[in-house]
């Protein structure tokens, strides 16, 4: 008790307890008493020993409350309207917007030099990661762990199709034009109609890309037309023979498209 | 050996809780204790180097380690995650508010018992609320360490348990008093991450002051430097 009132610089209080304390001890005469007197001494000395701090740590005034407004306020407090939710008590009303303490956060991160955390993209591929690993993943939190146990599975599917995921693309686009000509069998296609995408550049290439493949396993052929513009169009599985015989009249041809022309 | 003790530390990092030698030595050294020192040395030189990033002691008796930034400022988006950036603001807060009071402040998290019978009558300024308390400045804040905060949750633990074990605050509990009260301080991972100036220019900033107004405060960040 009155134990800030003996912290106060000014106050004897703390001499005091300690003379009075003395003189008690002359009186003791049981264990407990002198229990008692120990326990006070414990007590004293701890006093005591903060007064002492309080006296080299005599830091100018700071106004705790007015620091306590003004971060409020960096925070966007909004100060019209008042809460009446049993939060605020006998705290001034006003309103913290839910991104208050993000605000606070971007701020603060400034003035610590905190290493960035390395965080796996892909997640742990072996099945027995090393012990240290696996201590640190028991310890983050299960939706994180969850994400990374699904990620292994997927990027071993990734894996594996990798050098088919070409093939798979330049055989979609055999169907694509194939499909077409079932359709409408005496109208070629014109080539850049065939693979332009409006929307994207990069898969306008892409397409180009795919669609010479075609070409060299003489799954389709470019011809040009009457405008002298290349048409595409799918060579029937029963000319392939004969393809293969006319092998040196293939051709190879440099395209270049650069986006000014494809825009 | 020193690239997997890089990766040992990059990973353990996450937590921020301080590495242990100890754990360093078992996972990854192994049986070539004896290079112990070059291994750390290297891998401190790699993380430097590579990562920008510093492996400091910060317990020299019971060997722990944690990793700072070492690289300039930069403005603009840092590379915390949102959890983590409103941590760091409360953070702040506290390592302010600690700084500002005199590097050292007591409290209770439980509301102190009325004096029973005052033996003296007590000048107002020393009864409750208690100027120094830490809690009574952040309930000004709506941080109650009793109850749920929407963005912090428990912040009791998140105060006296994740930032201490962090090493970012140092709450030491003093014998013998009720209620039970604590001693809050800087802790050895805040030293090394932040500096008495950077935290008096953060308070001047938000009071739109200049840091000399506090004289011996500033004095004190400038004795730091």
């Amino acid at each position: 008790e009155n134990r800030e009132a003996m912290l106060n610089s000014k106050s004897n209080r703390l001499t005091e307890a300690l003379e009075e304390a003395n003189r008690l001890f002359d009186g003791v005469c049981r264990a407990r008493e002198a229990a008692l007197d120990a326990q006070f001494l414990v007590i004293a000395s701890n006093i005591g020993k903060e007064k002492a701090n309080e006296l080299h740590s005599e830091m100018s005034a700071f106004d705790s409350t007015a620091f306590a407004e003004d971060l409020l306020t960096f925070m966007g407090i909004n100060r019209t309207e008042v809460e009446d939710s049993d939060d605020s008590e006998d705290v001034p009303g006003g309103f913290l917007p839910s991104d208050a303490w993000q605000t606070m956060g971007k701020e603060a991160s400034k003035y610590f030099r905190r290493a960035p955390t390395l965080h796996y993209m892909m997640g742990s591929f072996r099945s027995e990661p090393p012990v240290p690993k696996q201590r640190i993943e028991r310890q983050k939190k299960a939706s994180r762990g969850k994400a990374e146990r699904a990620m292994p599975a997927q990027l071993k599917k990734m894996e594996e199709s990798h050098q088919e995921a070409t093939e798979k693309e330049v055989e979609r686009i055999l169907r694509i034009l194939q499909t077409h000509f079932e359709n409408d069998p005496n109208t070629p296609i014109s080539f850049f109609d065939f693979v332009i995408d409006p929307n994207s550049f990069a898969r306008t290439v892409e397409n180009v890309f795919h669609v010479s493949f075609l070409i060299r396993d003489g799954l389709a052929k470019i011809k040009l037309d009457e405008d002298d513009l290349p048409i595409i169009e799918p060579i029937k599985p029963s000319e392939g023979g004969e393809e293969d015989s006319r092998a040196g009249a293939r051709n190879q041809v440099v395209i270049s498209l650069d986006q000014k022309q494809w825009k | 050996q020193v690239n997997e003790l890089v990766m040992f530390l990059l990973v353990k990092d996450q937590k921020k809780i301080p590495i242990k030698r100890a754990d360093m030595l078992k996972y990854v050294i192994r049986e070539h204790r004896d290079a112990y020192a070059e291994i750390v040395d290297q891998a401190g030189r790699t993380l430097q180097q590579v990562f920008g990033l510093q492996l400091v002691e910060i317990d020299t008796k019971r060997h722990l380690y944690i990793l700072i930034n070492n690289l300039p400022r930069a403005e603009g988006e840092h590379l915390c995650r949102g959890k983590e950036k409103e941590k760091m603001g409360l953070l702040l807060i506290i390592l302010s508010f600690i700084f500002m009071k005199g590097n050292s402040v007591k409290d209770s998290e439980f509301s102190p018992k009325p004096p029973r019978t005052p033996l003296f009558h007590a000048p107002r300024s020393l009864t409750p609320p208690f100027p120094g308390a830490l809690w009574e400045f952040l309930h000004l804040l709506r941080i109650h360490p009793g109850r749920q905060h929407r963005v912090f949750g428990d912040v009791r633990k998140l105060v006296t348990e994740e930032f201490v074990q962090q090493k970012y605050l140092e709450v030491t509990p003093i014998p013998l008093t009720d209620p039970p009260e604590s001693k809050y301080q800087w802790g050895p991972r805040a030293e090394k991450e932040t500096t008495k100036m950077d935290v008096l220019k953060f308070v001047a900033k938000l009071q739109g002051k200049d840091p000399t107004f506090w004289a011996s405060q500033h004095a004190e960040a400038a004795a730091e430097a």
